[in-house]
């Protein structure tokens, strides 16, 4: 027998599957066949079993249900709940780049106008510099330093949504490593399901590529941490045992990735314990 | 193939990716398009309006449409959301299109909605491309024709793509399918040539 989308064929005879393009695509889904057996579909077959009148009919019925099947499949996965985080991280990162590229052209511009100005000795942080700009310089140059401005606003917002929106979707990595961080690693393995299936030695090293790679190619020392190295434990150890650190890190981050895909909800026994290991990774050789 | 002087064109409705018209007719780039690029380098098999098309790796649908502008019908399998999402605008417009959201190295997934076809087309970026037509065959008839655009950087970045090259040549002639013509795709797409098969009258 063989089984297509609109019903069974054996021996010339056909079954007709009917029912909404819905009923259809759930039936085809469970259809399974041995590509051994497998006779192709010759869609001639369809119009004794009642299902189309010419071939015309016959395609707009199939594309009726590849359309029903294909649309709920793309929202199937859009639903799931790191497809937007993943977004919103990106888009951080995005704008910190844009953010700085405009910042340090604002400057150059603002120095050619002041032809004393210099950055050398002065504690004005960057943002404090485009804030001045925007209130005193006249023309276009001012008006860009007040949309900097703006724009530096949206991030600083933006970032608190991500972090929020990390502590709900991966509640136990945010947990051990702070949301934003934790969105970031979920970034760069390209979603949940990624980054749940890589080993903790992967994760360790994740945004570390061009170290990882001239470690593989020609035995330069390998690298210790990724983008983990951003977390606070990491990058305040002592640098003795800062790559033990950062080991244990990403094992219990491997862990954590794990039960936020499977399980969903935080664990906070699981928590309690992995933080008291991680302490415990720089404490040990503290006295050295 | 539809020429008008030296340029390849389709005959159908424009504005699905901005594509220059010509006379009335849409400019098929060989630039953005592989299949466009093989008709200018090389022979290719000439589309016919009764041809039916399995289509592996179709993207955004901008070569699906120039092939759904000469052939009556085009199944179009495409994994990623994100371009499926593109390929379903084309195919709402091309009413020869059958839109297949699936993994094209899984054909037995999608087997009950394609029927037999007389072209296989196949521009996917995997290592085991030879395998994925291969596997595909079961849906060409005997006597069609297989196009496969292999990626040689998705294959192996490593190895040469010469040898890529001819290692995927001898896969697909132990596989039964008869070589008609391979060729590289310079100067319109690096690194990346086109194989042109048939698959002989008996079965394998």
């Amino acid at each position: 027998m063989q089984s297509y989308w609109f019903g069974d064929v054996e021996a010339g005879t056909c079954t007709p599957f009917f029912g909404d393009p819905r009923a259809i695509v759930e039936r085809v889904s469970t259809i399974t066949i041995s590509t051994d057996t497998f006779v192709p579909l010759q869609w001639e077959e369809a119009v004794p079993c009642g299902v189309c009148r010419d071939r015309a009919e016959y395609l707009s019925t199939l594309r009726e249900i590849c359309f029903a099947a294909a649309e709920s499949e793309i929202r199937g996965i859009y639903a799931e709940k790191d497809a937007e985080l993943l977004q919103m991280v990106r888009m951080l990162d995005e704008m910190d780049t844009v953010i700085n590229l405009l910042s340090e052209r604002a400057t150059d511009w603002h120095q050619i106008r002041h032809p004393t100005f210099s950055r050398k000795y002065h504690r004005t942080p960057a943002h404090i510099l485009v804030r001045n700009m925007g209130e005193k310089s006249r023309g276009a140059l001012g008006r860009v330093a007040n949309q900097i401005e703006s724009l530096s606003a949206t991030r600083t917002d933006l970032a608190k949504e991500v972090s929020g929106r990390a502590n709900q979707v991966i509640p136990n990595t945010s947990a051990l490593i702070g949301g934003l961080v934790a969105a970031r690693l979920v970034s760069q393995a390209g979603g949940l399901v990624q980054l749940a299936r890589l080993p903790a030695s992967a994760i360790q090293v994740i945004g570390a590529r061009t170290a990882l790679f001239a470690h593989l190619r020609s035995h330069t020392p390998s690298p210790k941490h990724g983008i983990i190295f951003q977390h606070r434990r990491v990058h305040n150890a002592p640098r003795p045992v800062r790559g033990r650190v950062a080991r244990v890190l990403a094992g219990k981050l491997a862990i954590a990735a794990k039960i936020d895909l499977y399980r969903g909800v935080g664990a906070p026994e699981f928590i309690a314990s992995a933080q008291e290991q991680i302490d415990a990774a720089g404490e040990g050789t503290k006295k050295e | 193939m539809i020429w008008k002087g030296e340029v390849l064109v389709s005959n159908g409705e424009g504005g699905v990716y901005n594509e220059r018209m010509l006379g009335g007719a849409r400019v098929w780039d060989p630039y953005r398009s592989k299949l466009a690029a093989l008709y200018y380098v090389g022979t290719g098999i000439e589309l016919t309006p009764e041809m039916r098309v399995l289509y592996l790796g179709a993207a955004n649908g901008t070569t699906v449409s120039h092939l759904a502008d000469y052939t009556e019908a085009v199944y179009a399998v495409e994994f990623a959301p994100r371009p499926m999402q593109d390929l379903l605008e084309v195919a709402r417009r091309r009413r020869t299109i059958v839109p297949i959201m699936a993994d094209a190295s899984r054909p037995e997934r999608y087997a009950p909605l394609v029927e037999s076809v007389d072209l296989l087309y196949q521009d996917v970026a995997q290592p085991d491309q030879a395998a994925i037509a291969i596997r595909n065959c079961i849906f060409l008839k005997a006597g069609g024709n297989l196009i496969l655009m292999l990626k040689t950087r998705s294959v192996d970045v490593r190895k040469d793509p010469g040898e890529v090259f001819r290692d995927t040549l001898d896969a697909l002639t132990a596989a039964g399918l008869q070589i008609k013509e391979s060729t590289w795709l310079v100067p319109y797409h690096n690194d990346h040539a086109a194989i042109v098969c048939t698959k002989p009258a008996r079965a394998r």
